[in-house]
Order: C-alpha cells, then sequence, then structure tokens
C-alpha cells in the first residue's frame, strides 16, 4: 500500500469515526431519553436497567459494532496501521539506527518481567500490544493521532493542557512521568520546565525508543526514559516533587493501581505532588453505560473497574491528604455540562504527600 | 490479511444475527476501498490538470446526449446485473427452494 492509499483509508475511518460520535451518539442519548420517559421513574437508574431498554435495539446495534470495528479497521485490513508499519519496518527501524539503545536519554531493561494484566491483552484493540513488536511505538504513535477525532490540531492538546494543570504555580525541580509510552505526555513538562529534570518510565521498550528518539531531536537534556514498572522503580525515598501519569490507571488492575499510588508516596518529597489524568468522573448512568461499553468493545478490561472503585478512599489510604479529583477539559471548545458527543471521562487525580511537619 | 490474536476467540457479536455483523466487515471494507479509489482518481485528475493533458472543465461538464445514448447500454448492463439477483431465479438448471440435507 502506498502513502496516499493509507492515508486515504485513515482519513475515511477518521470521518466514519467522527460521524458514529456526533451523530450516532446522540441518537443514541436521544433513544435512551425517550425510553426514560416511558420507564416509571429514573432516580439512581443503574447501567442494567440502561442495557436492558437500548441492547436489543437496531440503534445501540450499529452504534456498539462500529464503535468497535472502526478501530479494528485502523490497525488491521488492507489499510490498517499494522499492515502499513510492517511493510515499512526495515526503513522505519533504520531511522533509529543501532545507536539509540546507547543514548543517554533511554535506559532498556532486557531482563524486565511483564505482568500478566499487560500482556493478557491487547490493549485498545492494538494487535499485540503497545510492547511486543519492535514498530509497536510508531503503530501507537500514529494512532494517538486520531484517538480524539473531535480535538482540533490547532488546539493546545491534552497533554499541553494537563502540564499547565498539573505544574499551576510550581517549578518542581525533580519530575517522573509513571507510563511515559512514546513521551506525549513527557514532553510538554520537559520543555516548559528546561532546568528541572524529567524522569519518565514505561514497561514498553519500542515506545521507549521512540521516546528518545523525539528526545534526540528536540536535543532536550533534562530528561531520561526508563524501562521500569512503576509500581516498582528503583528511586530511593522521597526523589520526586511531581509525580504524574496520563492514562495509565484504567489499564492497571485496581490491585496495581494501588501498588502505584503506594510506589508514588514512597518516591515523593514530603510535600510533594502527585497528579494522575485519567478516566473515572461519570456524570450520569447513561454515559456510565457508555464508557463500559466503550471497555469492553475497545479491549480495556480495566476501565470498568477503575471508574467504580472509590478512589479518593484509596488515595487517602496510602498517606496522600488534599485528595482532588475533578472532571478535566480536554479541550477549548469542550462544554463540560454538555452531553452532543461521545468523549473519555477524562479526570484529574491529584493529592500531596504530607510534608515533614505534619506526619 | 490475517492478524491480531494467536488464540482463534470469536469476535464480539452485536446483532441478533452474527451473519449481519460479517456482512458488515465486508460492507465496510468495501466502502474503504472505494474511497481510497475515489480519492485516487481525484488525484490522478490533479496531476493531468497540472500538466495540461485534461481540462478539468470539460471532465465535469453534463455529458451531452450523443454521450449518454453511447453510455446507455453500459448502464443498462450495470443495473441487469446489479439488480437481477434480487429475483432469486435460477439461472441454470437443478434442484430449487430452501437447501436442506436434513
Ligand atoms: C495509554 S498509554 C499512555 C502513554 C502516555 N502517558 C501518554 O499520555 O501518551 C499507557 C502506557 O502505560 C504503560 N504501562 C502500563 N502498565 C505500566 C506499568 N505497570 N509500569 C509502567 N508503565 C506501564 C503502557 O506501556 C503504555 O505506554
Amino acid at each position: 500500500m502506498d502513502d496516499r492509499s493509507f492515508a486515504a483509508a485513515q482519513d475515511f475511518l477518521l470521518s466514519a469515526k467522527t460521524f458514529w460520535s456526533t451523530t450516532m451518539y446522540q441518537a443514541l442519548r436521544d433513544k435512551h431519553a425517550a425510553a426514560k420517559k416511558t420507564a416509571s421513574g429514573d432516580a439512581g437508574e443503574p447501567v442494567a436497567a440502561i442495557a436492558h431498554a437500548l441492547e436489543d435495539t437496531t440503534q445501540y446495534q450499529f452504534y456498539s459494532w462500529l464503535e468497535r470495528h472502526l478501530q479494528r479497521m485502523k490497525y488491521v485490513g488492507r489499510y490498517g496501521l499494522v499492515p502499513y508499519h510492517h511493510e515499512r519496518r526495515d526503513e522505519l527501524l533504520a531511522t533509529f539506527d543501532q545507536s539509540i539503545d546507547a543514548d543517554n536519554a533511554v535506559q532498556i531493561d532486557g531482563s524486565l518481567t511483564l505482568p500478566a494484566y499487560y500482556t493478557g491483552v491487547d490493549i485498545h484493540q492494538h494487535p499485540g500490544g503497545v510492547w511486543s513488536d519492535d514498530v509497536a511505538g510508531m503503530i501507537y504513535e500514529r494512532g494517538a493521532r486520531t484517538t480524539t477525532p473531535l480535538v482540533g490540531v490547532a488546539e493546545k492538546d491534552v497533554h499541553e493542557r494537563f502540564t499547565d494543570l498539573a505544574l499551576g504555580e510550581r517549578t518542581p525541580a525533580k519530575i517522573l512521568d509513571m507510563g511515559c509510552g512514546f513521551g506525549k505526555s513527557t514532553q510538554p513538562f520537559v520543555r516548559r520546565l528546561p532546568d528541572s529534570s524529567v524522569d519518565a518510565v514505561d514497561l514498553s521498550a519500542p515506545c521507549l525508543r521512540l521516546a528518545a528518539y523525539g528526545t534526540r531531536e528536540s536535543q532536550a537534556s533534562n530528561v531520561r526514559f526508563r524501562q521500569m514498572n512503576a509500581c516498582n522503580t528503583d528511586y530511593d525515598d522521597g526523589t520526586f516533587d511531581l509525580v504524574t501519569s496520563t492514562m495509565v490507571l484504567h489499564e492497571l488492575p485496581p490491585k496495581t493501581i494501588e501498588e502505584l499510588l503506594g510506589e508514588a508516596f514512597r518516591v515523593l518529597s514530603p510535600g510533594g505532588r502527585m497528579v494522575h489524568l485519567d478516566f473515572y468522573c461519570l456524570p450520569d448512568a447513561f454515559r456510565r453505560f457508555v464508557h463500559y461499553g466503550h471497555a469492553r468493545r475497545n479491549n480495556e478490561p480495566y476501565m470498568q473497574p477503575l471508574a467504580e472503585l472509590d478512589l479518593s478512599a484509596l488515595v487517602a489510604s496510602k498517606g496522600f491528604v488534599d485528595v482532588e479529583i475533578k472532571p478535566f477539559q480536554e479541550s477549548d471548545h469542550i462544554d463540560l455540562n454538555a452531553n452532543d458527543a461521545w468523549r473519555f471521562p477524562w479526570t484529574v487525580i491529584a493529592a500531596t504527600k504530607p510534608s515533614e511537619a505534619a506526619q | 490479511m490475517k492478524q491480531g490474536s494467536k488464540s482463534p476467540r470469536s469476535e464480539q457479536q452485536f446483532f441478533d444475527d452474527p451473519a449481519i455483523d460479517r456482512i458488515m466487515g465486508a460492507f465496510m471494507a468495501l466502502a474503504t476501498e472505494h474511497y481510497v479509489l475515489l480519492d485516487r482518481v481525484r488525484a490522478m485528475e490533479r496531476e493531468l490538470v497540472n500538466a495540461g493533458t485534461l481540462n478539468r472543465g470539460s471532465l465535469g461538464r453534463e455529458p451531452d446526449e450523443v454521450e449518454r445514448a453511447e453510455t446507455s447500454a453500459d448502464r443498462t448492463a450495470f443495473i441487469e446485473a446489479l439488480m437481477r439477483p434480487l429475483l432469486g431465479e435460477q439461472e441454470a438448471l437443478g434442484a430449487a427452494g430452501k437447501f436442506s440435507l436434513k
């Protein structure tokens, strides 16, 4: 397949996804509203009741089919990201050359054991996951450009907006980005705070290599990407002033979330802040129903358990104070009170490790 | 091209009849292919116009009666091929009706 055919097919799929996430989503929302009117009482309507009302409707069946299969077609099939990158494998890997593993900005740990929750599912329908193939990082990077179809390219993206919020007025000297992927969540911190040092860890070697390559291009020297389990790092207690993660918690089973929070607490200095961006606050049962359905259809088995967790209590149980869990506006034109398009339930989860005096 | 899970799990089913799930897959693959083709034709036109080989105005104008008459037989044949199967008629003499070896 040549680049034009690939781009045309991917553009086609993205347009189809945009129609799905607006027009088809609105139709489903209206169908639910109409069904609710005829049902007796809607206070505390549970997800199962909505499933009963909607699952057998043709509307919901097409909605569901498209949600799963537009994503599948993005990856596989004749014009998918996977065959596109496989056809170009040698050429793509050559851009890295052999020296990337020797680069100061990256540290690969060939002996790291990947957890079973990680290898047991092809997350968001990426065949083989984001870790098993040398070009998996590039596939992930290319695919991530169109994860949120309604966010325009000219706007400040999710990561930039989140960095604004995570930093606020602070200038932390040492930052840890847990589950950094190919560095998209790390780069804004690196750019914004050239005098701070940023460490970023992830399980995926192909993603880390891509992150390091990006750093080579931007010539930043204040960042290191290291292959490590975020729940079990080799940092000393109290190393960081800010620990952050973006879109990582929902990929972890509840027990692993607890471990990650414990590790964040350990490596934070007293008074240090932890700020995560993930999917959590669901304003009503309909959006919960939509979110759980998305999780199932998109191969995200831990999305629902996270949404059902008492996160505030869990964070506090690790010793954190000032726990804040708030909906996050991912782009300028998103109205958090509207419900006219499919969107992730973006949420910021923040807390502080008590200062020495308070401990 | 088959990719993905090594374990042969069955795909999720959304419609009451799984045949619809599968036919939708074929339908969307064709729609994608169609769009890729459309995109290529447009790109070709652009190249030809830029090279001065093609006049976009004359390509895009409504065909006159002479041209319509020339293409009419082809149109009829296309419609015949497309719609004849809707009648459910047998083409070659043999057993008829709903198939069963029960
Ligand atoms: C959805 S991606 C987000 C990547 C990045 N933070 C971003 O915003 O682009 C989730 C990442 O978490 C990583 N991950 C999952 N479990 C992890 C763990 N226990 N330790 C470190 N990274 C992990 C995955 O490899 C993946 O790169």
